[in-house]
Parts: structure tokens; C-alpha cells; sequence
């Protein structure tokens, strides 16, 4: 029974949640997935500057298909556990939701800007500015 | 399954390897942003930040913002730490006005990524109807080829594409007006403008580029934004070439303006 951590280009960070304890992972990846690269608009400018912030983050970088490397990875690794960012990201949010049918995944959330429950039909800014305000201007965000 | 390398000789090596696991590259894609990848980068522009002078300062194109929108966005500086060190900077009395914009402007990344997250769908289709006056079949699919070559007739504009294009970063002033120009001005999709900035911006997010697209299209707002000369020119200037002469487009009242881009009238 072993983890990894399947980190994505929404949370390029070592100081992530992802990575505390009790997280003590077998393998942590990146996948440089073209295609997915090419769906999200991404030009040699964004590339070259995602391909640069990976040079000091403690993963491991594997060109392909990020679902079906992924599940490769799973297997050789004899994985059944995987820990990735939660993110609003659908195409990423696709992806995990494929993983499930076989590993466990575990969507880890970033530390919260500020502690405030989802609001219903959020629409306009100030309607959650009015809310989020005063914790905004908490270390923190008032946790 | 062969393992990326993570050292190079230099950044043209980098890039060429860039290149060569990235296929689906047009090959005239040729320009690199000066900004450079990574904590240690983000973490140093950081330390520069002045989020009272940003406060003073934030919409003119040479005011003092802090550049770390590439790094919040892909998440390499969190939103917690940024806000935490700018409450450092803040007054010591506790008076949270002149650093709110600064802090304001982080809750609005927030913000908009909770939309995004209750609402998927609202990324590339009109969450609203058009008030411009027109239908959404009225606006055009596709970028023209004088915006894309930034051989437009506005010089302002021109400036604006080409340094999108080369740097990866435009001011979010020059932003609303290179979007308001594209959508209401040449009447194109919001959609084509939306990739076009996401192509070729760092910091470019699905959430916050397309929902802020349709805030200037009116499909998530009220009303169009949209602006003329005498605005762009008291920001823009001496950065953008802002003479009349080179932005005849642009140049009238605002009765004026809306009169000429939305000659049905604006619905609300």
C-alpha cells in the first residue's frame, strides 16, 4: 500500500498542504502533458515558465498522457494511494475522477485565503467581498 | 516511461527542450518572457512589494504593482502568504485603509475561483445575454489579423498586443482596454480575446481571464466596460503611445463612443 503525489500545474509549490505529514510518499510527479498544455492555451511563454518552476520542486517530471501515465506510474509503483491538490480546474477534476475507478485520491486543498463557507449563486464581487472583509484582513484569514 | 531532465546548460537549452516535449507548438510561437519560473523568483518579487504605494498608484501603467500574479497563479506564492505579508507592511495602528486595495485585489483571485468552482460552465460560454445591444451571433468567431499582428490603426492598442506578446504580462488596466477594443471595438467574441490572452499571459486563468472577458462584454455584468482616449491617456502615458493623431478610434466623448460602438442602444 503506497502513496504518491501527483502534483499539477495549480499547485507548484513545496510548501503545499500536499506535501506536510503525514504525507511520506514513495514517488512525487509532474506530468508534461501536451495535449492538455495545448487545451489550456498554453504558449511557449506559460511553458517555459511552468517547465522553470519545476526545476526546484521535489518531483520527478514524466512527459505523456497525464491520465494514462498516471495509471502506469500506479502499477509499477504498486500505488493504491494518491495525493494531488484540489483544484476548481475541470479538466484536472476529469482526470481525478477517472483515477478513482481503481486508486484511492485524496484532493488535498491549498491553505484558505480567507475561512468562509461557500455562498450559494456567487455572482457579483462584493457580495462576497462584503462577507470575506473582515477576515481578509486577519493573518490567516481567520483561522 | 523516460524521466524529464531538471538540469540545463543554460535557459536557450531549457527552452529547446521546451520545445521538443511540447509538439502541439505552432512553430512561429517564438517569444520567452523575461520572468523567470519558480519560488525563489516569486518569493523575491515578494519582498519587494509596497502594497501602500500599489493602493496610491495600481491603475496607472507605470504604478507600482507587484508583478506576482504569474506565481499566485500557478499557485507557487499562496494567496495566504501574500495577504499575510502585506498586513506585515500595513500600517502599525491597525488602520487597514491604505493597504485594502492591495488586499482586495488578492480576494478578487479568491473570488473568482469559487465562481469557477460552482460554476464550471460559466468559463467559455456567456453567462449572461450581450447589453450592447447586440446578439452574440452579431460578434465576429475570430481574432482579426491586425490585432494578432498589432497592426491595428490605434497605436495605444498596437502597444498593448506587443507587449502582451513579448513580455507575457500586460498591466490590468492595459488589459481591460485591449479586451474593451477587441469585443466592443472590432466586435469579436469575448471568447477569441480570452484565448488570445490566455496564449500568451503568465498569469493567464481560466477564471480570471475569460469571467473578467465577460465583465467587459457585458455577459457578466451590467454594462459594457469601455473607455476613450482621455482615460487611456491619463494612465498609459509615457508608456503607450497615446497621441490623438495615432488613436483616432479611440478618441471622443463617452456619449460619443457609445453612440458609435452601440448603435442599438445599451440594455441593462
Amino acid at each position: 500500500m503506497s502513496t504518491f503525489i501527483w502534483l499539477h500545474e495549480e499547485a507548484l509549490r513545496a510548501t503545499h498542504p500536499l506535501f506536510l505529514p503525514p504525507a511520506n510518499p514513495e514517488q512525487s510527479v509532474f506530468i508534461w502533458d501536451d495535449a492538455y498544455m495545448d487545451a489550456m492555451e498554453y504558449g511557449l511563454k506559460r511553458r517555459v515558465f511552468l517547465y522553470e518552476t519545476l526545476l526546484d520542486l521535489p518531483v520527478e517530471i514524466y512527459a505523456g498522457d497525464t491520465l494514462e501515465t498516471l495509471k502506469k506510474l500506479a502499477e509499477a509503483t504498486r500505488a493504491s494511494h494518491i495525493r494531488t491538490a484540489a483544484t476548481p480546474n475541470p479538466r484536472l477534476g476529469q482526470i481525478m475522477d477517472a483515477l478513482s475507478s481503481t486508486l484511492t485520491v485524496e484532493r488535498v486543498a491549498d491553505e484558505a485565503f480567507v475561512n468562509l463557507p461557500e455562498q450559494d449563486n456567487l455572482r457579483r464581487f462584493f457580495k462576497y467581498w462584503n462577507k470575506a472583509k473582515r477576515l481578509a484582513f486577519q493573518p490567516n484569514g481567520g483561522r | 516511461m523516460e524521466n524529464q531532465p531538471k538540469t540545463f546548460a543554460n535557459r536557450d537549452a531549457l527552452i529547446s527542450h521546451v520545445r521538443a516535449i511540447s509538439p502541439s507548438l505552432a512553430p512561429d510561437d517564438s517569444h520567452v518572457s523575461d520572468t523567470v519560473g519558480g519560488r525563489e523568483a516569486g518569493v523575491g518579487l515578494l519582498e519587494k512589494i509596497d502594497p501602500i504605494a500599489y493602493g496610491r498608484s495600481r491603475n496607472y501603467l507605470g504604478g507600482a504593482v507587484s508583478y506576482l500574479s504569474p506565481y499566485i497563479r500557478h499557485g507557487i506564492l499562496s494567496l495566504n502568504e501574500v495577504r499575510n505579508f502585506a498586513l506585515e507592511l500595513g500600517p502599525k495602528d491597525g488602520d487597514i485603509k491604505p493597504i485594502e486595495k492591495f488586499i482586495q485585489e488578492l480576494a478578487w483571485r479568491d473570488f473568482w475561483q469559487r465562481v469557477y468552482q460552482q460554476n464550471p460552465s460559466w468559463i467559455w460560454n456567456d453567462v449572461e445575454d450581450y447589453k450592447t445591444g447586440f446578439a452574440p451571433e452579431d460578434y465576429s468567431d475570430t481574432l482579426p489579423e491586425d490585432v494578432s499582428t498589432a497592426q491595428t490603426d490605434c497605436a495605444a492598442i498596437n502597444y498593448f498586443i506587443t507587449t502582451l506578446q513579448t513580455t507575457g504580462y500586460l498591466h490590468n488596466h492595459a488589459r481591460m482596454y485591449l479586451a474593451a477594443y477587441i469585443v466592443h471595438w472590432r466586435r469579436v467574441k469575448w471568447q477569441a480575446g480570452a484565448r488570445f490572452f490566455l496564449a500568451h499571459l503568465l498569469d493567464g486563468d481560466p477564471a480570471s481571464n475569460n469571467l473578467s472577458f465577460q465583465w467587459v462584454a457585458s455577459t457578466f455584468s451590467n454594462k459594457p466596460y469601455f473607455f476613450n482616449l482621455e482615460n487611456l491617456q491619463k494612465f498609459s502615458h509615457p508608456q503607450a503611445p497615446c497621441e490623438e493623431a495615432d488613436n483616432l478610434a479611440l478618441a471622443g466623448s463617452y456619449d460619443d463612443l457609445a453612440a458609435r460602438l452601440f448603435p442599438n442602444g445599451v440594455s441593462s
